[in-house]
């Protein structure tokens, strides 16, 4: 079957459809194939954190040496950094949107975005998604949604400014006066947003349909994958999550543009009570937290598909209680959508609300738990290949735990009073999702980039990539714990004597963030070579990490129906390595004599 | 401009250098055999994990030493005390987790790095292992959450101060950017707030009802004023956007919300004079500020910070808090103007002929200003 008319005929297998001609348009831009749809999630989120990235880098100078100026600030930034110096409104435009870019572009679309089209057909042996149009629409939507956020940063008042968290009042009146990005750019932060919600879902609806719908013959679910488990709870939490946020912006919107009062009362500017009567912020933070929770896990949980994966293909072992982890990710999908209040336990609410989401944060460490043991448990006699991928799963292992253990401190309400808002909460969740993610994210990448491009990325700078991020990161976000009491998103510390005992430390920091970064640049260089002139995979070698999984029995460029001939079948499970006297037996592998499926 | 270019130069051929010589790595690597050429990079990598295992937990135990004495000091309240021991408790508990699994999981690397000869043991499950990591966690989380309730219920147990007239109460009223602190003067009763277009102004931000007649000793501070051992109960708003009060070493936090009051309740356990002397006891705050040249602890106040992202200036709303003795707060209280003579009597009276104003007379004269006006109204109409 031919690149070029496979995609018509997804369903008639060897009818071939010849007038309609695919151009370069309809190949690399207007693709239907979820692998180019993959690639394209792939590419923009890293453009995005790029751009996330670089804007952290601006506020780390800030935080470093509030006193120095750097001219090259000026040059590059304009008003925004007159004499070299950022100015305050801009450092808050740069924190709110190093957080918006980061938790939505490029960990929610960049690393599910990617993984879940490019691994969900080929690993459960389907031609491509349920409906490849609403795959395509997926991305565009999220390319209009980026294209928004990218020119708010150009306007005026520049972009939104209120936290990544969007909370009125701040953001819930139209006034610049009161918050120079509440204005034009916050409309445009809404309107980024909208656009990227319809695309979420978009994403979210075909990759559940797929996953239930097109499994190859004898792709069981307990046959499937856990990265595709992962993906599909993945999918099912930003089908239900993510509306709550679209609800809560379009009633923010209503508030700033119809003057309504859903989030807002008894407000005093300057002397001058407002109109707004009987609303209440807290609901804002309600409707924000039933998504934002949610969506860490939306996060996490493809870089614990991903980890879970690579762990066991480099290891040659199978992964450690397979049902478990199968059951984990369940009861984090389910008890994560109780939880989203343990962000509000200083807000206001009633402090017996509060005792609720502290129980059941804390039952969350105990799924959470199980699956860092079984990973532990993977490795146990394994025979491990230490791979840049395989580097990364094991960087993502000990970031999950270094970030995960001081959520029991956060998750406890009494223990909160003192460490909301502080940069304490900065560390742990910097750690637990956001460098964490990062790894599983990059996991990926090493693991795939030969079937997306049929080409290897070098190993040693995947190394130097992989020691220079974990050794940064941890650098960056391990001494914010010890700024236990200090608040974050302050622009300057100079105000308070209780504050400014971390100088040196922000020094320090500053300069591992610049390590991280120099890595990132190191990835950037191996990423765009690699796909152009790295090492090219050849058809003798198709399999090259030894996987059981389905994507390696395509060919160096699998067409668009990514497999030439049938779609295989299905034997057993993905995890039969170092048994039945092979390293490897793959998933399309018939059982030998007398032997039992697992 | 020179030194700029010449940077960038110099950044471009670091990375030129890396990617050449990872380049000839790849390519020397050409024709070797790739389970020896693997042996010998996991076993490279594999040491350099166990390595980062050493040096990190290394680290880690070095930066409570050179970290930890900068933290916030011990708390100044009596609550404090309970958040710090839960604080303490978990931490010991999450840095067991910590470095247990770590040197699992990081020598598990060095030791079952890739050999050749070697093969994975076949080991899919075990209810038992699964078992116990479930039920464990489950124990240590269940006392973890038991013991931070019961702190969280003592915290907020506003009922335990109720009918308690011994109680200092204050208010803080947040806004862009800084903070409305009253006080209700002696009588220990705030004056009404109406809020409403007609009591609310540029001079009344907070549109206090000055017919009520507690509003009368009520009055305005420039900071926190607070008695050693006395319950004391801080009424919390805002004005245009959230904010949050937070004293950082009374370990109280709690948001302060437009159209919606918020309280926190807590008893300051030193005078500022004495905790001052606690930490002079410690070596981090004997050290010298350079900017006074004076021994970090002498320079010490406790101070009061906003912890809810509320535009330009978040990072500047401070005020001084000071914790005194209750002779020296009774004394603070009489020197206070009442905001009352100030805004509505006479704005430019001398502050030491408002302070001795019988309260009655001055009633009575606002009365009669109210009843005119009045009479003007109806016989206007």
């Amino acid at each position: 079957m031919s690149e070029v008319t496979a995609h018509h005929d997804l369903e008639h297998g060897a009818h071939h459809d010849d007038h309609h001609e695919s151009s370069w348009l309809t190949t690399y831009i207007f693709s239907q194939d979820h692998k180019m749809i993959a690639k394209q999630f792939l590419v923009t989120g890293i453009f995005w954190a790029f751009i996330g990235g670089l804007l952290s880098l601006f506020f780390r100078l800030q935080l470093a040496w509030p006193n120095e100026t750097f001219p090259i600030l000026e040059s590059l930034l304009g008003s925004w950094a007159e004499g070299g110096k950022l100015s305050n409104e801009f450092y808050y435009a740069l924190v709110t949107m190093h957080g918006t870019i980061l938790v939505f572009f490029v960990l929610t679309a960049g690393l599910s975005g990617t993984f879940a089209n490019f691994l969900i057909p080929l690993q459960i042996g389907a031609r491509d998604m349920a409906s490849p149009l609403m795959n395509m629409l997926s991305y565009w939507f999220f390319f209009a949604a980026s294209v928004v956020l990218f020119l708010s940063f150009f306007i005026q008042t520049g972009p939104a400014s209120g936290g990544w968290t969007a909370y009125p009042p701040l953001n819930g009146m139209r006034d610049i006066a009161i918050n120079k990005g509440s204005g034009l750019g916050f409309d445009m932060w809404i309107g980024s947003m909208t656009l990227f919600i319809v695309g979420s879902t978009l994403g979210s609806l075909n990759y559940v349909a797929t996953v239930i719908n097109m499994r190859t013959k004898g792709m069981s679910f307990t046959k499937m994958p856990l990265v595709i488990w992962a993906l599909m709870f993945t999918a099912v939490l930003g089908i239900l999550a993510f509306p709550a946020l679209l609800a809560a912006c379009g009633l923010l919107e209503f508030d700033r543009l119809l003057g309504t009062s859903f989030y807002l009362n008894n407000i005093v500017i300057n002397g001058d009570l407002q109109a707004y009567k009987g609303g209440s912020p807290l609901i804002f933070q309600h409707l924000f937290w039933f998504l934002g929770h949610p969506e860490v896990y939306i996060i996490i949980f493809p870089a614990m598909g991903i980890v879970s994966e690579v762990l066991s293909v480099h290891a040659k072992k199978p992964v450690f209680g397979y049902k478990a982890m199968i059951l984990s990710l369940g009861a984090i999908l389910v008890i994560g959508f109780f939880v989203w209040a343990h962000h509000m336990f200083v807000t206001g609410m009633s402090p017996t609300i509060g005792k609720v989401f502290v129980i059941f944060t804390l039952l969350i460490a105990i799924p959470s738990a199980i699956k860092v043991f079984n990973w532990i448990t993977t490795i146990w006699r394994g025979n491990l290949r230490f791979t840049p991928p395989m580097m990364f799963a094991i960087g993502f292992v000990s970031l999950f735990i270094s970030g995960g253990i001081t959520g029991i401190h956060l998750g406890n309400s009494t223990i909160d009073i003192q460490l909301h808002d502080s940069y304490f909460v900065v560390g742990h969740f910097h750690i637990v999702m956001g460098v964490a993610a990062f790894f599983g994210m990059w996991a990926g990448v090493y693991q795939w980039f030969p079937k997306m491009f049929g080409r290897f990325m070098n190993p040693t700078l995947g190394y130097i990539h992989f020691w220079g991020s974990i050794i940064g990161g941890y650098m960056v976000f391990f001494p914010m714990h010890f700024m236990a009491g200090v608040p974050r998103r302050y622009y300057a510390f100079d105000q308070f004597q209780s504050f400014n005992n971390f100088t040196d430390v922000n020094v320090f920091m500053t300069l591992a963030a610049f390590l991280v970064f120099a890595a990132q640049i190191v990835f950037l260089i191996n990423f765009f070579y690699s796909m152009f002139k790295g090492k090219e995979m050849t058809e003798d070698n198709l399999n090259p990490w030894g996987a059981n999984t389905l994507e390696w029995t395509t060919s160096v460029h699998p067409g668009h129906g990514n497999w030439e001939g049938d779609l295989p079948e299905v034997h057993r499970w993905p995890y039969d390595y170092s048994t039945n006297g092979k390293e490897i037996n793959p998933q399309n592998m018939p059982l030998g004599e007398g032997e039992e499926a697992h | 401009m020179g030194t700029t270019i010449l940077a960038l130069l110099a950044v471009v051929l670091f990375f030129t250098i890396i990617f050449f010589v990872a380049k000839a790595s790849e390519l020397s690597s050409i024709g070797k055999d790739a389970n020896e050429e693997m042996e010998s990079t996991s076993n490279l990598q594999g040491k350099l994990l166990f390595a980062f295992l050493i040096l990190g937990l290394g680290a880690v135990a070095w930066s409570f030493f050179e970290l930890g004495p900068r933290m916030l000091p011990q708390a100044a309240s009596e609550h404090g005390v309970l958040i710090d021991d839960m604080f303490n408790i978990t931490t010991v508990v999450a840095m067991l987790v910590f470095v247990l699994t770590h040197i699992a999981l990081l020598s598990f690397a060095y030791m079952y790095r890739y050999r050749r000869d070697k093969q994975a043991y076949f080991f899919p499950h075990s209810n038992k292992l699964e078992m116990i990591w479930t039920v464990i966690p489950a124990i240590v989380l269940t006392f973890l959450v038991f013991r931070g309730i019961s702190a969280w219920n003592q915290i907020f147990d506003f009922e335990k101060l109720e009918g308690n007239t011994e109680v200092l109460k204050f208010e803080a009223t947040a806004k862009q950017f800084g903070w409305i602190l009253r006080y209700p003067g002696p009588d220990g009763e705030f004056g009404n707030r109406i809020i409403d277009s007609e009591h609310i102004n540029q001079m009344n931000e907070l549109g206090i009802d000055w017919e009520d007649k507690n509003s009368h000793d009520d009055f305005f501070a420039d900071e926190i004023v607070l008695v050693k051992g006395k319950p004391t109960i801080v009424k919390l708003g805002a004005q245009d956007v959230l904010h949050g009060f937070y004293l950082p070493h009374f370990r109280v936090k709690m948001d302060c919300v437009p159209g919606m009051p918020t309280q926190f309740m807590f008893t300051p356990a030193y005078t500022t004079q004495e905790y001052q002397a606690l930490l002079s006891t410690k070596k981090y705050w004997q050290q010298i500020n350079p900017e006074t040249g004076n021994p970090k602890w002498q320079d010490f106040t406790f101070e009061l910070a906003c912890t809810e992202l509320c535009g330009k200036s978040h990072f500047a709303m401070q005020k001084v808090v000071r914790v005194v003795t209750q002779e020296e707060y009774d004394k603070w209280v009489i020197e206070k103007n009442r905001s009352y003579y100030y805004s509505v009597i006479n704005p430019d009276a001398s502050p030491e002929l408002v302070e001795v104003a019988p309260v009655e007379l001055v009633v009575d004269s606002l009365l009669e200003v109210v009843d005119s006006t009045l009479m003007e109204v109806v016989a206007a109409h």
